[in-house]
């Protein structure tokens, strides 16, 4: 029995030539093929025929898209089988794809060379039903679980289910354009994005497409999905990650490698807090990774905006899935945004990552799982829903001096409704991450901002990350401060206040005082260690709470113009020694005497 | 069996699960460990046989990347983990390799499933052991050779409990202890295998670990690695064997992940209908025999701070003595969070712990619970309003709640205070103190974060001379 296939020519294909190619086939398959002949220019040079759901492209097209990809990325994907039929197809040898980033130029050039005379067999398969952004396959047996699938017109998909008949698979983009009857191919290779310095600065999408207009030429790209340093290869969190925020480095500091959850309602500050810390890490060798998940894209503009405008675009990715996107879009964002950065700590430097926010992610992974026809557990989150963010944050951490001893921080951001942070997704991700950082609306509306709840917002690794100035300052910030809120319910209930009581609340106050700070205004760490110096010695004691501030800020220019050597060793070492206290006093001293005068 | 009959192919991926065609007639057996033919091979466990010749299975590795048509090998047995002496200082996962980077570990086998100590050989516990935290010791003591769980939300200090236990238990005590991570923090893995290095403790200990961001299968079988290890110790070495597992509500979560992607109906609240049964089969392994004993110190998450939530329900049933650490508690302050009213313990009882010590807890309990009652009433009238003998109630309640808290030796890093223990009697006498009014003039701030109550009348001669001066 003869097999029929179908055969894509470049350019006209003479009678002879057409021979040859039936005769290659049926020494391949040990059976007789016959061809429906067609002419297509888009392959350049060559021919690709396509016999029983196999894929023969012998094209030009395709030799230098392969080799395109085979030069950009570290490790080539392709199933070993693949590999073995190319021999059998074109006599040459399997192809040496894996780079030793050592000697670049000859490893360029010996990948080149594997490409040459080089063709591919893969399968395609036919879309037999889609909608809702999700596609039944018939076909493609031999897809990889997690494989990118691309149909015409640049669609691309990810498989999620392989059955023995077909595969289930989630749309990526343009969700509409896809129709039964379509032809899908496998592109043997796990869905990935560009890294590197190149992505710098760029706003790209969660497959690695740019969203700025540039064209994006990145020498490398990193699978989105990547298993998690294991237990031996970390190190314990060493270095602090400043956020410029007194609130938070003061009382609930982060670690370089650690990961501190944003929480809180809307509207409380809580994208603030991150793009605060982003702008705060200029200079400080940190490049950083927004995601935007489920925004609308105005609100991402703005922010985009607002990193140009101080300059933190130079260290800075914006990884955007907006509102608008489809599901599986806003679910491979986070992972994407994590490959981007975790590029950076395997190359031995330190990166922060904010995933702005998990809730949203979250939604869109349940949306996702209930059209594969996943049973929903409580609050209709499938089962899996933990995994989902732990093998995320987990991704995060601080790799051990062997490793290269880089860094990733991650700060998630979720929403809470209505204050409830016993909910089911918060708490799951709470129980993931190294601490809370929880903003609370009642606190926003009455000036406190920013609105950090100091009771309910913990950081489990970072107090040992803190620099001995910090440290020798806030020693006794989080007592006082649990005492002067115990105090403030229990005197409400009008018993007698005694004096010693009535010190605690006005020191609290001060405290509180000195705890609120503007947007985009970040301390240095000295700056934070003088401020911070002077209100737990009682140098405000005389300053009314209202005043507290406009001290602070007078304090800080003096010092500035005075005392800016002792300012700038204290940023330096990272240390308070006794004669630095002696005149962090004389400073304060000073500027009280400036103050009277 | 020959070549063929040892291998089939993959026909089905879904996540974790996976779907394995045999010759017909040599289905690999339920529990058998399989592997594929694959760079890195991918480790699988059977759970089910589908259909004439498909088993149904679940991978302990990451699945990404493998396809259908896979080539997969019947190992032929289950699953096994060393045990024994060397592998005491050791960190395994949950196929039993090594991965502390040591090199490979020279020891006897044992399979992870194994079914309970049969009726006879039960032992059930009596008496008590001291862990130096006060609030413990006082309202929930811990018998030996009994099953302990922490219950607690997210971020209410589980984790903290646990490393202070191993910190006074562990540490002060000659035996052996097993620790298990099961389904958290890779960071808090690798801090503890530093800590324990450096306090020498890990050369008593072994570990095995199957955290977060491994697949639902690993985590599954991790809970049951390291409680062979603990077996072995207590059936063929005859020792009293302390073990710990953070965190036995992942053991449910992830079955939970996989069940429904073995086909199986879901139960209340989502999870796996087969909960109970896979909770019994574990817990029931933890026992005491004639030969040893095992005291399991269990954290228990609670989902979404709801102590009704199927899971944390069914271990309840489990345990016999239990500590539950609070949000409100852990709000205002006082670390170790433990609820002191929803604490429990099966020994608390004047048979077991004398009168003396049953009474005190008693009373303590009765007045932080008319607090709680007085509470609301405070809110709406003031304090002032109260008769005198309430007042007195709600003063010594207040002292006695910040009495509760201490500060930890593990928790020295965030506090800045150093950590110590309190011995059983101390704890008593200083109670004893508090509910007899004898402190009644001392300002209840001064009980924060303090240890006997020795400590508190230093602190209150020295507020006295410092205010004479």
């Amino acid at each position: 029995m003869a097999l029929k296939g179908e055969l894509y020519t470049a350019g006209p294909f003479g009678e002879e030539q057409i021979e040859s190619v039936k005769q290659h086939f049926t020494k391949l398959l040990g059976q007789e093929v016959s061809f429906d002949v067609k002419q297509n220019d888009a392959l350049i040079g060559g021919f690709l025929a396509i016999i029983d759901g196999k894929v023969y492209d012998a094209s030009v097209a395709y030799r230098i898209k392969e080799a395109q990809h085979a030069l950009v990325t570290n490790d080539f994907t392709g199933g070993a089988e693949i590999a073995a039929e190319n021999v059998k197809l074109t006599g040459s040898e399997p192809g040496q794809f894996h780079s030793s980033a050592k000697d670049i130029g000859a490893t360029l050039k010996k990948r080149l060379n594997t490409f040459e005379n080089k063709s591919a067999v893969y399968e395609y398969g036919v879309v037999t039903s889609v909608g809702d952004g999700v596609v039944r396959i018939d076909g493609l047996s031999h897809t990889r679980y997690g494989e990118q699938i691309a149909f015409d017109n640049d669609v691309y998909g990810m498989t999620m289910d392989l059955e023995v008949d077909g595969v289930g698979a989630v749309l990526l983009n343009e969700q509409d354009s896809v129709r039964v009857g379509e032809r899908v191919y496998g592109t043997g290779r796990v869905v990935e994005v560009p890294v590197g310095d190149e992505v710098l600065g760029r706003v790209i999408n969660p497959i690695g497409m740019p969203l700025d207009n540039k064209p994006l030429n990145a020498a490398r790209y990193r699978p989105v999905e990547s298993p998690a340093p294991r237990i031996i290869d970390r190190q314990s969190v060493n270095e602090p990650l400043m956020t410029g925020l007194i609130a938070v480095d003061g009382i609930i500091p982060i670690g370089r490698g650690q990961r501190e959850l944003i929480i809180g309602d809307r509207q409380t500050g809580k994208t603030t807090i991150a793009v605060d810390t982003i702008i705060n890490q200029r200079g400080k060798h940190v490049n950083c990774v927004y995601v935007a998940i489920g925004q609308k894209l105005s609100t991402i503009a703005q922010i985009y905006e607002t990193f140009q405008a101080v300059g933190a675009m130079d260290y800075t990715t914006i990884v955007v899935a907006n509102a608008s996107d489809c599901a599986a879009m806003q679910y491979l964002a986070p992972y994407a945004g994590c490959a981007i950065a975790e590029q950076f700590m395997y190359d031995g430097k330190d990166a922060l990552v904010v995933y702005d926010d998990l809730s949203k992610h979250a939604v869109a992974y349940r949306a996702m799982s209930l059209l594969l026809h996943r049973p929903p557990g409580r609050e209709a989150y499938p089962g899996d829903v933990f995994y989902l963010h732990s093998r995320l944050l987990e991704r995060a951490g601080h790799l051990s001096e062997e490793r290269g001893g880089g860094s990733l921080t991650a700060l998630p951001i979720v929403e809470t409704m209505a204050s409830d942070i016993s909910a089911y997704i918060p708490t799951n991700v709470i129980s993931i991450t190294d601490g809370q950082i929880y903003l609370e609306p009642e606190l926003f509306h009455s000036g406190v901002r920013p609105a950090v709840n100091v009771g309910l917002s913990v950081s489990r690794v970072g107090s040992a990350a803190q620099k001995k100035a910090m440290r020798k300052v806030v020693k006794k910030l989080r007592l006082t401060l649990a005492q002067y809120r115990e105090l403030q319910i229990f005197a409400q209930f009008g018993s007698d206040i005694d004096s010693v009581t009535k010190n605690i609340l006005d020191s609290g106050d001060r405290l509180s005082e000195t705890l609120k700070q503007s947007q985009h205004e970040p301390l240095q760490m000295c700056e934070q260690v003088l401020v911070l110096y002077a209100v737990m010695n009682d140098y405000l004691k005389e300053v009314p709470s209202p005043h507290v501030r406009a001290f602070q800020k007078g304090l800080l220019q003096y010092a500035h113009r005075n005392y800016s050597a002792m300012l700038d060793e204290i940023e330096e070492t990272g240390d308070l020694t006794d004669e630095q206290t002696e005149e962090l006093r004389a400073c304060i001293e000073n500027y009280q005497l400036t103050c009277k005068a | 069996m020959t070549e063929q009959e040892r291998t089939g192919s993959i026909i089905r991926i879904i996540g974790p699960v996976l779907d394995v065609r045999f010759q017909e007639g040599s289905e690999p057996l339920i529990k058998t460990l399989l592997v594929t033919k694959t760079e890195p091979p991918v480790h699988i466990e059977v759970v089910q046989h589908h259909a004439p010749g498909v088993v149904r299975a679940i991978a302990l590795e990451p699945t990404e990347g493998l396809y259908c048509g896979v080539a997969v090998e019947n190992t032929g047995g289950g699953i096994q983990v060393p045990v024994g002496e060397t592998v005491l200082g050791r960190v395994i996962d949950c196929l039993g390799r090594p991965i502390d980077g040591l090199g490979p570990i020279d020891a006897p086998l044992r399979d992870v499933h194994q079914s309970p100590p049969s009726f006879m050989l039960q032992r059930p516990s009596t008496t008590l052991f001291e862990t130096g935290i006060k609030v413990i010791d006082l309202l929930a003591p811990y018998p030996v050779g009994g099953k302990i769980g922490l219950f607690g939300g997210a971020g209410v200090g589980k984790t903290v409990l646990i490393l202070e236990l191993i910190h006074n238990i562990a540490k002060n005590r000659g035996g052996y202890s097993v620790f298990t991570g099961v389904g958290e923090r890779s960071r808090e893995g690798t801090d503890l295998i530093n800590d324990m290095r450096e306090s020498g403790v890990i050369a008593r200990t072994s570990l095995a670990f199957g955290q977060m961001n491994e697949p639902p299968g690993s985590r599954m079988r991790v809970a049951l690695a390291g409680l062979s290890m603990a077996e072995y110790m207590r059936d063929e070495m005859h020792q009293d064997v302390l073990l710990f597992i953070d965190n036995i509500f992942r053991f449910v979560q992830a079955g939970n992940e996989v069940s429904a992607l073995l086909g199986r109906m879901p139960s209340a609240v989502g999870y796996q209908p087969t909960l109970a049964n896979e909770l019994g089969e574990l817990q029931e392994r933890i026992a005491s025999t004639p030969h040893g004993s095992i005291t399991s110190v269990q954290a228990i998450y609670v989902p979404a701070d709801d102590l009704t939530d199927p899971a944390p329900a069914t271990i309840f049933s489990h345990l016999d003595a239990t500590t539950v650490l609070s949000r409100s508690i852990a709000e205002i302050g006082i670390y170790p969070a433990v609820d002191p009213l929803a604490s429990s313990s099966r020994v608390l009882e004047p048979a077991i712990v004398g009168d003396r010590h049953y009474n005190v807890a008693r009373r303590v309990q009765e007045t932080l619970q008319r607090y709680h009652e007085l509470q609301d009433i405070i809110a709406i009238l003031g304090l002032d309003e109260l008769s005198d003998d309430d007042r007195q109630t709600v003063y010594r309640a207040r002292k006695i709640q910040n009495f509760l808290s201490q500060p930890m030796h593990v928790a020295e890093v965030y506090s800045g205070q150093p950590g110590c223990s309190v011995s059983l009697e101390d704890t008593i006498s200083s109670f004893e103190e508090i509910v007899d009014g004898k402190t009644d003039d001392i300002p209840e701030s001064l009980f924060l974060l303090a240890g006997g109550i020795e400590e508190v009348h230093k602190r209150y001669a020295d507020m006295q001379q410092e205010a004479k001066s």
